[in-house]
C-alpha cells in the first residue's frame, strides 16, 4: 500500500528538485522494489538525455520546403485575416433558420389572438371601476373594527399590568411608581 | 554582440529574434535544428514517417507565418512545442474524423511498433524506443522534460495541461517504463539513490 505513494513522492521529489520526504526515504530502505524505482527515476535524466543525440539521429533527415513558407507566408500576409475563419455550416445554419422561423409564428399568434374590446366589455371594465372606487367606505368600516377589538384587547393587558404590579407592592412591602407613561399607554 | 557570432552559435531564442526582425537565414536554421526533434515528437502518434514529416513542415509554415507573435521572454523551445501541440491535435482531429473512426494515433502506433518490432527493423533497444511504446501523452511529456530540457511549468504551457497533471503523467511514465526495461543498471548505489536525487 506504501510503495504507491512512496513512488509518487519520489517522483514528485524528482520533478520538484527536493529532497525525498522521511517517511518515503524510510519505506524505500526497507521495500527493495520501491528503492530500485528511486534508483530508476534518479538515473533516468541523465539516461534519457544521454541517449537522446543518437535517438535523433535515427530520425530520417528529411528536407524541408523553405519556398512553401514563402509563398504561404506571402499569401497569409495578403488575405483578409477573417475570412476563412467564418465558415456558414449549412446543418447549424438550417436549424437556426427553423427556430427563428417558429418563434416569429408564435409570437404572431399570440398578438393576434388578442382582439380589441367591444363596446359591452368597455362598459363592463368601467363598472367594475366604479365599484373600486366605491370600496374606500366600506374599508374604513372594515378598519374601525379591527382597531376597536385592537384596543379592547389593551386595555385588558393594562389592567392586568396594573394588577401584578399592585400585588408586588403589597407582597414585597415596596412601592412602584410610573415615571412617564408611555404614550400607547 | 550576439550579431557578430557565426549563425550556428546563436542561440534559439537569439535566432528567435532575428527571424521575428526578418531573418529568413535565421529561421531556417532554428528549422534546422528542431527539424528532427519535431519528428521524433510527433513521430509516435502518427501512423507513418510521412505523416510525421508532413506534420514538421506544416509546424515550422504555421511558426514562419506567426513568427511575429514570439515572445522574446519566452524560451523558444516552449513556444515552438505549444505551437506544435496545438497543430498536432488539430492534425489528429482530423485523421480521425477521415478515418472514421476514434483513437487512430495509439492503435496505429502500437500495431506499427509491434510489426516494426517483429520484423527486427527496431535494432535498438534503448530507453526512448521503450519511452514510444508508452502512449502518447507520456512519451511526450518525457520527451519535453528529458529530451529537451523544459521545466514542469514550460510543459503544462505547452501541453495546455496543469503543472500536477504533467507531474502525474511523468510519475506514471517513469513506473510504466521501468516496467519495460528493468530497472536501472548500478544496485550497488542504491542506498543512496534516494537521497542523491538531483534537482529537477
Amino acid at each position: 500500500m506504501f510503495c504507491n505513494l512512496t513512488r509518487w513522492l519520489i517522483s514528485r521529489a524528482e520533478d520538484r528538485g527536493k529532497e525525498v520526504p522521511r517517511f518515503a526515504e524510510r519505506h524505500a530502505a526497507r521495500c527493495g522494489a520501491c528503492r530500485e524505482y528511486a534508483l530508476f527515476a534518479a538515473s533516468l535524466s541523465s539516461r534519457l538525455s544521454g541517449e537522446a543525440p543518437a535517438y535523433l539521429d535515427k530520425a530520417p533527415d528529411s528536407p524541408l520546403d523553405p519556398a512553401a513558407w514563402t509563398a504561404e507566408g506571402a499569401g497569409c500576409r495578403t488575405r483578409a485575416p477573417f475570412r476563412s475563419r467564418f465558415v456558414l455550416h449549412p446543418f447549424p445554419a438550417a436549424v437556426a433558420v427553423l427556430v427563428v422561423a417558429a418563434s416569429a409564428l408564435v409570437l404572431f399568434l399570440v398578438v393576434r389572438r388578442e382582439p380589441a374590446l367591444t363596446s359591452t366589455e368597455k362598459l363592463a371594465v368601467i363598472a367594475s371601476l366604479k365599484s373600486v372606487v366605491a370600496a374606500p367606505a366600506e374599508f374604513r368600516v372594515a378598519v374601525a373594527e379591527a382597531e376597536s377589538s385592537l384596543a379592547r384587547e389593551r386595555v385588558i393587558l393594562e389592567k392586568s399590568v396594573l394588577s401584578a404590579v399592585e400585588y408586588l407592592q403589597a407582597r414585597l412591602n415596596i412601592r412602584v411608581e410610573r415615571k412617564q407613561a408611555p404614550k400607547s399607554l | 554582440m550576439a550579431d557578430l557570432l557565426p549563425i550556428e552559435q546563436k542561440t534559439d531564442e537569439e535566432l528567435a529574434r532575428e527571424a521575428r526582425a526578418g531573418s529568413r537565414r535565421s529561421f531556417e536554421e532554428l528549422a534546422l535544428r528542431y527539424k528532427r526533434r519535431l519528428f521524433v515528437y510527433f513521430r509516435p502518434r502518427l501512423g507513418s514517417d510521412q505523416d510525421a514529416e508532413d506534420l514538421v513542415q506544416e509546424t515550422f509554415l504555421k511558426l514562419y507565418r506567426n513568427i511575429h507573435n514570439y515572445d522574446p521572454a519566452l524560451r523558444f523551445s516552449t513556444w515552438l512545442y505549444t505551437s506544435a501541440n496545438r497543430l498536432a491535435i488539430s492534425s489528429y482531429r482530423r485523421k480521425k474524423t477521415a478515418a472514421g473512426r476514434l483513437g487512430p494515433e495509439v492503435a496505429d502506433d502500437s500495431t506499427d511498433l509491434a510489426v516494426r518490432a517483429a520484423a527486427g527493423e527496431m535494432r535498438s533497444t534503448g530507453l526512448w524506443d521503450a519511452a514510444r511504446t508508452l502512449g502518447g501523452n507520456q512519451y511526450r511529456v518525457l520527451w519535453l522534460r528529458y529530451g529537451e530540457g523544459l521545466t514542469i511549468e514550460e510543459i503544462a504551457a505547452s501541453i495546455s495541461k496543469s503543472r500536477l497533471a504533467v507531474r502525474l503523467l511523468l510519475h506514471r511514465a517513469r513506473t510504466n517504463l521501468m516496467k519495460r526495461v528493468g530497472p536501472a543498471p548500478g544496485r550497488a548505489a542504491v542506498t543512496v539513490a534516494v537521497r542523491e536525487t538531483p534537482p529537477g
